[in-house]
């Protein structure tokens, strides 16, 4: 079922808007491999375009959007893991599969502290990364980003607390000079 | 939301990140424009195949049906002949103590009308269950209803033994007096006689 094309005409102008954060958060959820998010970002157009995916108005268009992201990213992450069990030459394709953020020349320019961050935040757990990314990075309250997640408020803080201790804690051990200031232990007053 | 100590320094480190990212975010309208491509070919292509293989799968199904229904007619229909073949039944003997039985018991045959002749009648169809609680009297009425066959058939039955019974004597034992023989060969057989004529 496709949906009316004015209707399209306006959710463009809207995606268009959210397109550099929609990215990012992409990136966030496909364990910051480019391709593989810019190939779930088009999933996400193709459900909006062809009427899959309907936004109802029961939350705001950017926390739906994400939320959906979100979805299609683990389902695509399911389908990829399914094809590179099945067939080995997938496999091949995948580990020979370059990411812009994974390349040599991309790692040189970016500052150590950023690929230390980087780092550290590949070790946290999924539901912890998602809480910081959500509202360190795409400035979204606790409650929108329990919306983003399928979480409840509680969960979400919860991700986001023990999430911001980890990294922390990785952080101090990786010795990026900030070291001394990790270990002391603030509670923001998140929402 | 406010933000105050380390978190500050988090939020510094994910803004340079997000800084990074908006410099290798694709444009939209290229990722736009791939989505709208992809809504037409793999789309177009799995209708055709799923309507490929919807086809056959009804045609398939459709077959088997026809060949189920075709062969389970005929079976039916040799079965319907061979149970319409005529079952000679008799009236059960009167003093018959099994045939107050017969009346609780699902009747196989049907009842042969007071003239005494015997009509040919189809068996009726019965559940498998019932049939099995009542196998035992149904036999016992169908051997009633054959009995008149087998009047037939005893008359002439022969035992195996029956060779042995016969012997070079038996014309001396068939040759034995009638009652309703005449005196003069009456008198053949009398011992005094032939006593007589001897002396």
């Amino acid at each position: 079922v496709k949906i009316d094309p004015m209707e399209i005409a306006d959710f463009k102008a809207e995606l268009e808007r959210l397109h550099s954060a929609s990215f990012g958060w992409a990136l966030s959820c496909c364990r910051r491999d480019a391709t593989e998010a810019e190939e779930v970002l088009q999933t996400v157009y193709l459900k909006i375009f062809e009427g899959k995916a309907q936004f109802r108005g029961e939350s705001s268009l950017k926390t739906w959007l994400f939320a959906v992201i979100r979805k299609t990213a683990a389902t695509e992450y399911r389908r990829r893991l399914l094809r590179s069990f099945r067939l080995t030459a997938d496999t091949d394709e995948v580990d020979d599969r370059v990411s812009p953020f994974e390349s040599q020349s991309e790692s040189f320019e970016r500052s150590e502290a950023q690929t230390h961050f980087q780092g550290a935040l590949k070790e946290l757990p999924r539901r912890q990364r998602e809480a910081l990314h959500l509202v360190f990075y795409e400035d979204l309250s606790l409650r929108e980003a329990a919306d983003v997640m399928g979480v409840s408020i509680g969960s979400a803080r919860q991700h986001y607390e023990r999430g911001k201790k980890k990294l922390r804690e990785s952080l101090t051990r990786l010795e990026m000079g900030y070291g001394n200031n990790w270990g002391r232990q603030e509670t923001p007053s998140a929402v | 939301m406010e933000i105050i100590g380390d978190d500050k320094k988090l939020r510094a480190l994910f803004s340079e990140a997000k800084t990074a990212d908006a410099a290798a975010t694709p444009g939209f309208t290229s990722v736009w424009h791939r989505a709208q491509a992809r809504s037409v070919k793999p789309r177009r292509a799995f209708n055709l195949s799923f309507a490929l293989v919807a086809a056959l799968l009804v045609l398939m199904l459709g077959s088997l049906a026809v060949w189920s229904y075709s062969t389970g007619r005929v079976r039916r229909y040799e079965a319907a002949k061979n149970k319409s073949t005529p079952a000679v039944v008799t009236p059960a003997p009167a003093n018959n103590p099994e045939k107050a039985k017969t009346d609780d018991e699902p009747k196989v045959a049907a009842a042969v009308p007071e003239t005494g002749i015997a009509t040919p009648v189809h068996r009726a169809v019965r559940p498998r269950v019932k049939r099995s609680t009542a196998q035992s009297a149904a036999e016992m009425i169908a051997s009633n209803g054959k009995t008149k066959a087998e009047k037939t058939t005893i008359d002439s039955w022969q035992s195996p033994t029956a060779a042995l019974l016969t012997s070079p004597a038996d014309g001396l034992f068939k040759s034995l007096p009638q009652l309703n023989a005449n005196e003069s060969d009456m008198k053949s057989f009398l011992p005094g006689r032939s006593n007589d004529k001897e002396k």
